[in-house]
């Protein structure tokens, strides 16, 4: 009984920002999107592979929205007409027919995604918050569909190249906080910027961090380290955790900050004074600043 | 003056023997396993079917074209884990997924079997030779879809069911071929007079299998006897994987296909493991049975069933729903039948219900996986699948019959005097084979494995005696 099945969800969250994709092809050819891609798509096929109960969505964090690219939503779907065409490309040669839909899905819809995307301002940071929430609900659908007496464990794999945005510090957090609550863990693999936010989400989670230090061995890095699931982990070697930058951002300017003021009533925090709270509305009643310039007047005393 | 008094042992009907993937391909010849391993289908399933550990192992070494040092391997797992990680190293070893390499400094090292890494690359990647049926087929004008190809199939797989119980309902569509697998497998039996075979001990046992594991054990059966029906087996076992890596409600072309793969989707057509409109229709649609085969395989609880219907009480009654005939021709396997409505019917568990199905060579374990994997979805809601109280009583019914230990041993008896009875007693006792003794009526039991010793000990004991 102790080996019961268990099916296994893993959505991976890609991150497309073009600003920073632009960046690496002129650092040379072998670092582009498409090679990625081919990365990180036998990846989630070898999760398949691994059991037939084993479940899989890709979303990717673009600059301006976030979107699945497998499964397709039924809008996706309809726009797509039905899908059957296109199937027929993947069946000349002698991939599992499942493997060569999900490949078709991810590269049909990532090249929506960048014809979409033409127009309009970019950012150089991605929407993760977004995509992290996206994929939050969609664990949760699955976990409410899934037949009762099923285990389904969920896990999230965030792929990230871009820089981190504190401004989106506050709903990143909470998107983390739920996946503690919910027993999800959310793994992060960076190809690029190291990224505070994510070592705190992989550490509040019990999820692995990790800088690949070779972006060439992507996919080696990827069936080592982020393929067992958190099951199988404590049973192999893997490597150690990462110091964790746990500077939080300021709710005021969204500033990364190591020491700062905290409203002691809602707990916000603030990089500079201010006598009322701005998110509770809170006012404190004595000077903060002069009584700090007190104490320290009084050690040399006492 | 040793009588001898075989023990007999009473079997109590024979446990039905149903191997796991991994066994089955232990029991095929090296030859055989490496030509398996040249369908990426058959990699596939092989893959999926290993233990955890050794599926990580196997992808870490997909890519690595070189040997890898066995200590290196080692180093892989915690320490804690150093008995799952010899299992495992055992089991890759003895299904050939990987090799013993020579380093070139003199160590051991671990390489993936040549053919079966490229093939798991051509399903993982692509590449290579398209499957068989892959080809473009025109629209189908009497396109099939899921629902009915799932009655289809159901229908098929009932039909040899209700052969096996005996009902008039199946005997119309069970060909020679299916009665000599049932025949083969010890699920019937012919009887002289009748001219149907009768079902058997391990049939009842068959029965109460989940539909997945009974496929594939009847699979199983069959593949044993492809040889001497003339057809390959590994053209056979291919093609069965690769059926059950399909999309259900898709068709496939049967272009292409050899002459023994032709002949065995006839079989499986006949079995409702395909859908063929016509025997010359190059066409044909894989259904849940074929696909459900590759979970079939892993023997251990398999999912239940979306529409089960049996609804089990703490006192001992039992609910189903159902109008099926054959469900509940198994239900009075083991329950005493109370009522018959057009939808439902009543049982109750009862002590000698129950004896009589033990008696058959029934085991606890399967009545009460039966009960769990017929289970009607409300009862998933409440938590407890099957009250325990039920679950208990059915395991102590089962082991009340057991009180008797039954141990092969040697009577002696008919002792002269009390101090030769003394004498060899100790020396059995002394061996640590006696089974019985008593002093009064001077006899004693001696295991069979004691026996030897103990006539020697006696032969010279009267040798020096006299």
């Amino acid at each position: 009984m102790s080996d019961r099945k268990k099916a296994s969800l893993l959505v991976v969250v890609i991150d497309t920002n073009p600003v920073w994709w632009g960046q690496r092809l002129e650092d040379g050819p072998g670092k582009s999107l498409t090679q990625f891609l081919d990365s990180v798509m036998v990846f989630t096929n070898s999760h398949l592979m691994m059991s037939h109960r084993n479940k899989l969505a890709v979303i990717a964090a673009h600059t301006n929205q976030s979107c699945f690219l497998y499964p397709r939503t039924e809008s996706q779907e309809a726009a797509a007409g039905g899908g059957e065409p296109g199937c027929s490309a993947g069946m000349n040669d002698g991939k599992y027919e499942l493997f060569a839909q999900v490949n078709e899905q991810v590269m049909e819809e990532v090249k929506k995604l960048v014809l979409t995307s033409l127009e309009g301002q970019t950012e150089t940071d991605s929407l993760l918050a977004g995509a992290l929430a996206m994929s939050l609900c969609y664990i949760h659908r699955c976990e409410k569909e899934s037949f009762a007496g099923e285990d389904l464990s969920s896990r999230i794999l965030i792929i990230k190249g871009s820089e981190d945005n504190p401004s989106q510090y506050m709903n990143f957090m909470n998107a983390v906080f739920t996946s503690q609550k919910q027993n999800i863990t959310i793994d992060a693999c960076i190809l690029d910027n190291e990224s505070g936010l994510l070592q705190q989400a992989c550490d509040i989670t019990g999820g692995i961090y990790m800088k690949i230090p070779q972006p060439s061995g992507l996919l080696q890095y990827l069936l080592w380290v982020f393929l067992p699931d958190p099951t199988m982990r404590p049973k192999l070697t893997l490597p150690p955790k990462a110091q964790v930058d746990y500077r939080a951002a300021c709710f005021c300017h969204r500033n990364l900050i190591d020491i700062g003021y905290v409203c002691s009533v809602c707990l916000s925090i603030f990089c500079s004074f201010s006598p009322i709270c701005s998110t509770c509305q809170t006012t404190f009643k004595f000077l903060g600043p002069p009584k700090i310039a007190k104490k320290k007047q009084k050690k040399p005393n006492s | 003056m040793a009588s001898a008094l075989s023990g007999g042992l009473i079997t109590s009907g024979r446990k039905i023997d149903c191997k796991d993937l991994h066994s089955y391909l232990r029991t095929l010849s090296t030859s055989v396993l490496d030509k398996l391993y040249n369908h990426p289908a058959t990699c596939l399933a092989v893959f999926r079917e290993l233990p955890e550990l050794a599926k990580h192992y196997v992808l870490r070494l997909l890519f690595i074209e070189q040997p890898i040092s066995q200590s290196v391997v080692s180093l892989w797992v915690d320490n804690k884990c150093h008995s799952e990680h010899q299992e495992v190293v055992h089991v890759l070893t003895d299904i050939r997924v990987w090799q013993e390499q020579p380093l070139p400094g003199g160590m051991q090292g671990w390489i993936l079997s040549p053919t079966f890494r490229q093939n798991l690359k051509i399903a993982l990647l692509g590449g290579g030779q398209p499957w068989t049926g892959r080809g473009q087929l025109p629209p189908d004008k009497h396109a099939k879809d899921v629902a009915f190809l799932d009655k289809y199939a159901m229908d098929r797989w009932e039909c040899i069911l209700h052969f096996m119980v005996g009902s008039t309902e199946g005997t119309v569509g069970v060909s020679r071929d299916i009665i000599e697998v049932l025949l083969n497998a010890g699920l019937m039996k012919e009887s002289g007079s009748d001219p149907l075979p009768t079902i058997s001990p391990t049939g009842f046992q068959f029965l109460l299998m989940d539909t997945a594991l009974q496929v594939w054990f009847f699979m199983l059966q069959y593949l044993e006897m492809t040889e001497s029906k003339g057809l390959n087996l590994v053209d056979c076992l291919s093609f069965l994987f690769q059926l059950s890596f399909s999309t259900l409600g898709k068709d496939y072309s049967a272009d292409g296909m050899n002459e023994t793969q032709l002949k065995f989707l006839q079989h499986l057509r006949e079995f409702g493991l395909v859908y063929q409109r016509k025997r010359k229709v190059m066409r044909y649609y894989p259904t849940r049975l074929a696909i459900n085969l590759a979970s079939g395989i892993s023997s251990i609880n398999s999912t239940p069933h979306a529409h089960g219907c049996i609804i089990v009480e703490t006192n001992y009654r039992v609910y189903a729903y159902t109008e099926s005939p054959l469900l509940i021709a198994l239900l009075a396997l083991f329950c005493e039948m109370l009522c018959r409505f057009p939808n439902m019917a009543v049982a109750n568990l009862t002590r000698e219900s129950v004896r009589n199905a033990l008696a058959r060579g029934i085991t606890a374990e399967q009545i009460i996986n039966f009960l769990r994997t017929h289970a009607h979805p409300e009862t998933f809601k409440v938590g407890q699948v099957i009250p325990p109280t039920i679950s208990d009583q059915i395991k102590l019914w089962e082991l009340e019959r057991d009180r008797f230990k039954f141990t092969e041993g040697v009577l002696y008896s008919q002792f002269l005097s009390q101090s030769d009875f003394e004498l060899l007693r100790d020396y059995a006792q002394d061996l640590g084979v006696l089974v019985w003794d008593n002093p009064s009526k001077r006899v004693m039991v001696v295991s069979r494995t004691g026996h030897d010793d103990v006539k020697k000990f006696w032969k010279r004991q009267k040798a020096g005696n006299s």
